[in-house]
C-alpha cells in the first residue's frame, strides 16, 4: 500500500481518495479471503459432525481431537506448519508447483488456507452441538417411515439443525476476518495481494499512520459487530424454537 | 413358544436373535401371528431392545428375523435389510413428530416414500379414522399428548407397512387420552389388519388389546401364548403387578347425568350406571373398571348401596400371586380379582353363572377423542 500510495501522490487523484480506493481494495480481499475460507469449512465441518456425532464411527473421538486442535495451538504454529506443507520444497507445495506451475504459499490461496484451518474448529464445533441436538428418534422414525440416511439428513437434521450450524459458520466467518498470526506467516504481509484488515493494521501502526489505522480499526469493528449481530439473532431464534 | 410349534403355518413375524448391548443380553425367539400380539415385560426386561431388532435399528450379533416370509435379518444367510428397506411402522412413547413440519406433513412423510401400488391407506381417511381431521393443517408443537400419539399413529399408518411396531405408546398420557388410544388401536387393529407389535410394561393396556402375548424378563422369553393364560402364569406372576390392573372397555353413552346425579353407559348390551360424563348420549366412550374393584356374587345380589348387579358368566378362574383372577363373559370379556379363599368358597369354575357388582364410582368414562 505504501509504495502504491507514493507512486500516486504524484497523480492528479486526490490523496485521500486514493487512499480509501486502497483501503477499500483491503477490505475487498479480507472479505473475499473469509468467505472462501467459510465456504471451504462447511461440507467438511458438515461431513465430520455427520460422522463424529450420528454415523458414531470409530475413531470419532480421535476426529474429534483433530478438528479441534487449530483452537488450542496459537496460530502461529498453524501458519508454521502450513508452511511446511505449501511451501516450495513441502509436500504439497512441491506437487502443485511441478505439476500445476502454481505457487501456493504467499499467495491469498495461501491466506485463504490459513484462514481455513484456524476458523474450522469454530465451524465443526458448532456443526456437532447442533446436530447432537436433534433428537436421534426424529431420525430414527424417518428411517423406518423409508427414508435413507441422505434423504434424513437432508430433511430432518439438517432443517433441524441449520439455525445452530450457520451461527457457527458466521463464528468462524468472523474468525477468519481477524486472522493474522497464521496469515502472516503463510502468506506474507503483501499490500493487494495477502494484506488482510489485521495484516494492513498491523502495518500502519507499525509505520505510525494513525489516521490509516483508525479507519482500519473501525472498519475491523464494524464487521465484526455486524456479523455477531447476525449470529446472535440466529442463536437467540433458535432457542426461542426450542422452548 | 411351546404354544406357536403347532401353528407354524401362521406365524408372521419369525424371531431368534441374540444381541449384546450397553451391558444387557437379548436371547429370545418367537413366532408372533398377525393381529395383535403383545410384548410385555418390566423396565430393562429387553422389550425395545427386541424392538430396535426388529425394526433394523440395531443389528443382533447373530439369528434371523423373518416377516411374511421373507428375511429381513439373517446372520447365517448375511441378510440385514435396511430400517428404510422393512416397510414396517413404528410409534415412540412420545410420538417423535418433526416438529419443524406441519401434522399434514409429518403424515405424509411415509406415504410420500411408498411406492404408489404399495400404498393402502390415504392420509385423509387415516386423518378421519383417528380423529386428527381438524388439526392436519396446523403445526405440532401445540398439541395434546393424546393428539401427538394420534398422528404418530397416522404417520406411521400412512406408510402402509407390514408390521406395526408401538413402544409404549401410552407410558406417557394420562388415564383419559391412554383409554382414548386404546380404543383407536383396537379399531384400527380391526378395519386395517396391520399386524401389531405392542410392548407395554402395562398388564391393563395387554389385557384391552392385545389377544396374545410374549412376556419377556432379563432379555429372554418367559412364556408366551393367550394373553388370559400368560397374564396369570406362575412365571410372569412374579414380574407382574396385579394390583394395578384394570379393564378398559368401550362403552356407548345412553344418558349423559341424570336427576339423581349419574350416567348410564351401554357395554356391548350391559347397561352400567355411572358417574355423570361429559359426552353427551349416543358417542363413544372408554370405562375403566378396577380388577380389585369388582365384588362377585352368586345369584342376584340383595339390595346394595352399589348400583350396578350385572349378570355375567364365569369363563376362566387362574390363581397366581396370592389372588385369583377371574375372566368373565358379560357381553366383553372383564376381569376380578378376588382372593383364592373366596374363588373357592364361591366355587368359581368356568360356566359358573354370578353377578358383577360395581359400585358407581368405581366406573371411570372417558371421550373417545379426549384431547
Amino acid at each position: 500500500m505504501k509504495s502504491q500510495t507514493c507512486s500516486e501522490d504524484s497523480d492528479s487523484l486526490n490523496p485521500l481518495q486514493s487512499e480509501l480506493a486502497l483501503i477499500f481494495e483491503t477490505i475487498v480481499l479480507t472479505l473475499r479471503v473469509a468467505a472462501v475460507a467459510t465456504l471451504l469449512n462447511l461440507p467438511l465441518a458438515l461431513a465430520l459432525s455427520w460422522l463424529v456425532v450420528k454415523k458414531r464411527v470409530r475413531g470419532a473421538f480421535i476426529l474429534d481431537v483433530l478438528a479441534s486442535l487449530p483452537l488450542a495451538v496459537p496460530p502461529v504454529v498453524v501458519g508454521y506448519l502450513l508452511l511446511l506443507l505449501l511451501g516450495r520444497r513441502g509436500p504439497i507445495g512441491s506437487v502443485v508447483e511441478s505439476s500445476l506451475g502454481l505457487e501456493i504459499a504467499f499467495t491469498w490461496v495461501a491466506a485463504v488456507l490459513a484462514a481455513a484451518v484456524v476458523s474450522f474448529p469454530l465451524v465443526a464445533r458448532a456443526a456437532m452441538t447442533a446436530m447432537e441436538e436433534v433428537d436421534e428418534r426424529l431420525e430414527r422414525s424417518a428411517r423406518i417411515l423409508g427414508a435413507g440416511t441422505v434423504r434424513v439428513a437432508l430433511t430432518i437434521t439438517l432443517p433441524l439443525a441449520y439455525r445452530g450450524i450457520l451461527a457457527g459458520v458466521l463464528l468462524g466467518f468472523i474468525r477468519a476476518l481477524s486472522e493474522f498470526g497464521a496469515t502472516i506467516i503463510v502468506a506474507g504481509n503483501i499490500p493487494g495481494k495477502t494484506q488482510t484488515v489485521p495484516l494492513a493494521i498491523y502495518d500502519s501502526i507499525q509505520l505510525g499512520r494513525g489516521e490509516e489505522t483508525r479507519v482500519l480499526v473501525l472498519v475491523a469493528l464494524a464487521l465484526a459487530l455486524a456479523t455477531l449481530a447476525v449470529h446472535n439473532w440466529l442463536l437467540g431464534r433458535s432457542r426461542e424454537r426450542r422452548a | 413358544m411351546r404354544e406357536s410349534e403347532g401353528t407354524q403355518t401362521d406365524a408372521f413375524l419369525i424371531f431368534d436373535a441374540r444381541k449384546a448391548y450397553q451391558g444387557f443380553t437379548l436371547d429370545c425367539a418367537g413366532q408372533f401371528e398377525r393381529g395383535i400380539t403383545a410384548v410385555f415385560g418390566p423396565s430393562g426386561s429387553g422389550k425395545t431392545t427386541l424392538l430396535d431388532c426388529v425394526s433394523g435399528m440395531l443389528t443382533p450379533d447373530e439369528g434371523h428375523i423373518e416377516v411374511d416370509g421373507a428375511a429381513v435379518y439373517s446372520s447365517e444367510a448375511k441378510v440385514n435389510a435396511p430400517p428404510e428397506k422393512r416397510r414396517f411402522g413404528y410409534v415412540f412413547q412420545h410420538g417423535a413428530l418433526f416438529p419443524h413440519m406441519s401434522v399434514r406433513e409429518n403424515v405424509e412423510y411415509g406415504y410420500k416414500l411408498t411406492p404408489r401400488s404399495e400404498r393402502q391407506f390415504e392420509p385423509d381417511d387415516l386423518a378421519e379414522l383417528l380423529a386428527i381431521s381438524g388439526l392436519m393443517d396446523r403445526g405440532v408443537r401445540n398439541l395434546s399428548g393424546g393428539e401427538r400419539q394420534r398422528v404418530a399413529l397416522a404417520r406411521a399408518l400412512a406408510s402402509s407397512p407390514r408390521l406395526l411396531l408401538l413402544d409404549e405408546p401410552l407410558a406417557s398420557l394420562d388415564a383419559a387420552h391412554r383409554a382414548s388410544i386404546l380404543t383407536h388401536l383396537k379399531s384400527i387393529s380391526e378395519r386395517l389388519a396391520v399386524p401389531t407389535v405392542f410392548v407395554s410394561h402395562s398388564l391393563s393396556e395387554v389385557l384391552a388389546l392385545a389377544p396374545r402375548m410374549y412376556a419377556l424378563d432379563g432379555g429372554k422369553m418367559v412364556e408366551y401364548g393367550d394373553t388370559h393364560e400368560v397374564i396369570s402364569h406362575p412365571s410372569v406372576a412374579r414380574i407382574a403387578d396385579y394390583g394395578t390392573l384394570e379393564n378398559i372397555l368401550s362403552a356407548k353413552v345412553l344418558e349423559q347425568d341424570n336427576e339423581d346425579g349419574t350416567s348410564r353407559l351401554a357395554i356391548g348390551d350391559t347397561v352400567l350406571v355411572g358417574p355423570p360424563t361429559e359426552s353427551s348420549p349416543g358417542e363413544s366412550v372408554s370405562v375403566s373398571i378396577r380388577s380389585g374393584d369388582i365384588i362377585l356374587s352368586l345369584g342376584v345380589p340383595p339390595l346394595t348401596s352399589a348400583r350396578n348387579a350385572v349378570p355375567a358368566v364365569v369363563r376362566d378362574v387362574r390363581e397366581t400371586g396370592g389372588l385369583a383372577l377371574v375372566y368373565l363373559d358379560m357381553g366383553e370379556t372383564i376381569v376380578a380379582e378376588v382372593t383364592p379363599v373366596s374363588a373357592r368358597q364361591l366355587d368359581l369354575k368356568r360356566g359358573r353363572d354370578v353377578h358383577l357388582v360395581i359400585k358407581t364410582n368405581s366406573i371411570l368414562a372417558f371421550a373417545r377423542d379426549a384431547g
